[in-house]
């Protein structure tokens, strides 16, 4: 089985996050960037599958400017075998991204698509689940495990009450949750072997994705600022507290 | 001129930050003021191909150069986790052999070195000969083809859990060398050989690796542990002159950026009149300066490794990054201890041990007035004080 891999470049998670001046977005320059946390999950997932028999290639997809090579790179180098670029300059939405996606399982026949709940960056949590609409597979999305057995696979979900199994058919999608497992990095050796391992660049107009904005952005802001907290002795205080200055009881 | 490393490059100095998340500044910092060498996080960068990073491919490591090794001490560094052993095993001793070691003695010690199941210090300091080599005083007399080794070294980092040393050694007295620099030979010495005994030393200094006083008694040593020439020694040694300068500028850079990286989240969020005490210049400015300092001495020693990978004479820009790197350092840690104020001399927040460390590098392993007579000299071309 073929399983293919979306990875986002994002600003890295420990990158305190800055608007710009003109609130027209976040400020990225001199930033560091890396791949998104949920996405790192996605790929030792895959590795995991392929190191298990069940998956044979494991191809990392990413779409975006040319830098996201790098990120491409980096899921080579902790063991995918080859990377596809999906060079554009344009604002990617969720919807831009699901039908490229789309377009490049049309082209690779994966088994299994898999992908992070949500990037760390917009947070939008609307991809995988799109993608899926748009290819009519089932979707196990917030995965936290994910077994193989008679041609099916079981799919644990983080849901809000607790755990919920699936038994979905292949193809499938998976979004992954954090406990899914922990993601390896990648070793001097694998670092070094990744240089040789293919990339393939193709762009949204050679797979026929039309590119225009769906959504315009008015305005970015940063949260309000949290006051500081206080440390109270005991309930009661608490208790105190809560009704007569916060008035909330 | 490109200032952008490749993707690989990347990777290997974002590597401390990938370790740090198992292994992080706490750890280091425990195993420092226990004097406990920090074995699981070596044993983790040996098992992720670190140790054997300059080691050429046919044994066993990855064949890369000063600059990917000073990228990878550097990112550590970054990360609180600068580690001495990484400059004078896997960069200096290690480096030494893959560079002048015979097929024999490459096939012998490089690839149980680079997949860290040995390890290997350097020892060329002496009681009487530190910043002047040429005073060495441990002798390795020749006995038919064979040497006795006596003497003794001071400083030696790590000696405890390594193997080997690489050990340099007067094998003709002073009186009987045409040119000053001969008559020195360059060793491979197994510390568990008859005749050699080693002591810590108790130092002041909060950092992960224990210092000692190693002796040399009647050791035997045969043409084998020879590196490079007999008497020779010298010739090679200079080999490892920028080496030791660029890791060290990159481990004090790294240090530099940790220190103001801690000082401007504490700052950002610690009030004392109104707002954050960040917002105050004179506050900023001190941090602000010795970022600048930092990044300076960091594009210097990318230069000086460039150059020394291409073969090119680095002597000028690793010295001058040696000085640069190791004056930031202790600029970045004094201006993040100073905007922690009182917590900054607490262990909770260990600036104050950090300072140690970050010092330590204007002295050793290379003092700043050996740079500046380098600089003076070589650089400027200025007549010699003696
Ligand atoms: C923590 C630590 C780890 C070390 N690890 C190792 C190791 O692994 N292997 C090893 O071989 N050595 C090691 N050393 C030794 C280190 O390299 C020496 O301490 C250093 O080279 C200085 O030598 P010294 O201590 O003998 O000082 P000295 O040579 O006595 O110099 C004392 C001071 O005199 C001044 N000075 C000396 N010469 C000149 C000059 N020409 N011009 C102007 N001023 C001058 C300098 O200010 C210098 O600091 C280590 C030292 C320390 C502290």
């Amino acid at each position: 089985m073929k399983v293919l891999v979306a990875v986002k470049r994002v600003v890295d998670y420990n990158v305190k996050i800055r608007v710009k001046a003109d609130q027209t977005g976040v400020d990225l320059s001199n930033v560091k960037m890396s791949m998104n946390p949920f996405d790192e999950i996605a790929v030792e997932e895959a590795l995991r599958m392929k190191e298990a028999g069940t998956a044979d290639e494991v191809i990392a997809v990413s779409i975006g400017v040319q830098q996201c090579q790098e990120t491409i790179r980096t899921a080579l180098a902790m063991g995918a075998d080859r990377g596809i670029l999906v060079k554009t300059d344009a604002v990617l939405e969720p919807l831009h991204v699901a039908k490229i996606l789309k377009a490049v399982v049309d082209e690779e026949q994966p088994g299994l698509v898999i992908l992070g709940k949500q990037a760390i960056d917009d947070d939008c949590n609307q991809t995988g689940q799109m993608l899926a609409a748009l290819l009519g597979w089932p979707q196990g999305t917030f995965a936290s495990e994910i077994e193989f057995a008679d041609g099916k696979a079981n799919v644990t979900r983080e849901v809000d009450g607790g755990l919920q199994t699936l038994k979905l058919n292949l193809p499938m999608i998976v979004t992954t949750d954090l406990r899914l497992n922990e993601p390896r990095y990648a070793s001097l050796p694998n670092i070094m072997k990744a240089k040789k391992k293919p990339i393939d660049e193709k762009t949204p107009e050679a797979l026929g994705v039309d590119m225009a904005p769906h959504l315009t952005t008015l305005n970015v802001a940063e949260p309000p600022k949290r006051q500081a907290g206080v440390i109270v002795e005991n309930v009661a205080e608490l208790v105190h507290k809560l009704r007569n200055e916060a008035g909330v009881i | 001129m490109d200032f952008v490393l490749s993707p690989e490059q990347r990777m290997i100095y974002d590597y401390g930050a990938k370790v740090s998340q198992s292994f992080d500044h706490k750890y280091w910092l425990e195993n420092a003021r226990q004097n406990r060498f920090p074995e699981e996080l070596w044993r983790q960068t040996a098992q992720d191909g670190f140790v054997g990073l300059m080691v050429d491919q046919a044994y066993g490591g990855s064949g890369l150069g000063l600059f990917e090794m000073a990228l990878l001490i550097e990112g550590m560094s970054n990360h609180g986790l600068p580690l001495l052993m990484y400059v004078v095993g896997p960069t200096m001793a290690m480096g030494h052999i893959n560079q002048h070691g015979t097929p024999e003695q490459k096939s012998r010690y490089l690839p149980d070195a680079a997949a860290g199941t040995t390890m290997f210090c350097f020892a060329i300091t002496e009681p009487n000969a530190g910043s002047n080599a040429m005073r060495i005083q441990s002798v390795a007399k020749a006995n038919g083809e064979r040497f006795k080794l006596n003497g003794s070294k001071v400083f030696i980092t790590g000696v405890d859990v390594c193997d080997y040393a690489v050990v340099v050694a007067r094998t003709t007295p002073h009186d009987q060398v045409k040119r000053k620099t001969d008559g020195f030979t360059v060793f491979i010495l197994d510390l568990k050989a008859r005749g050699v005994d080693y002591q810590p030393i108790n130092m002041s200094v909060v950092n992960p690796e224990l210092q000692f006083t190693l002796y040399f008694d009647d050791v035997d040593l045969g043409p084998e542990d020879v590196l490079g020439e007999v008497d020779k020694g010298f010739n090679i040694l200079f080999d490892l002159l920028n080496p030791e300068r660029v890791t060290v500028a990159a481990m004090a850079c790294g240090i530099g950026r940790f220190a103001i990286e801690k000082a401007v989240a504490y700052t950002s969020e610690r009030v004392v009149f109104d707002g954050p005490i960040g917002a105050y210049q004179g506050v900023q400015h001190p941090l602000a300066a010795a970022k600048t300092q930092v990044e300076l001495s960091s594009l210097m020693l990318r230069q000086a490794a460039w150059q020394f990978d291409r073969g090119e004479a680095a002597g000028a820009a690793a010295n001058m990054a040696k000085y640069a790197g190791a004056e930031a350092g202790i600029m970045a840690v004094e201006a993040a201890l100073q905007a922690h104020g009182g917590n900054g001399f607490t262990h909770e927040y260990g600036l104050y041990d950090l300072y140690s460390m970050a010092r330590l590098l204007r002295t050793a392993p290379i003092n700043r007035e050996l740079i500046l007579n380098y600089i003076g000299e070589r650089v400027l071309g200025m007549p010699r004080s003696y």
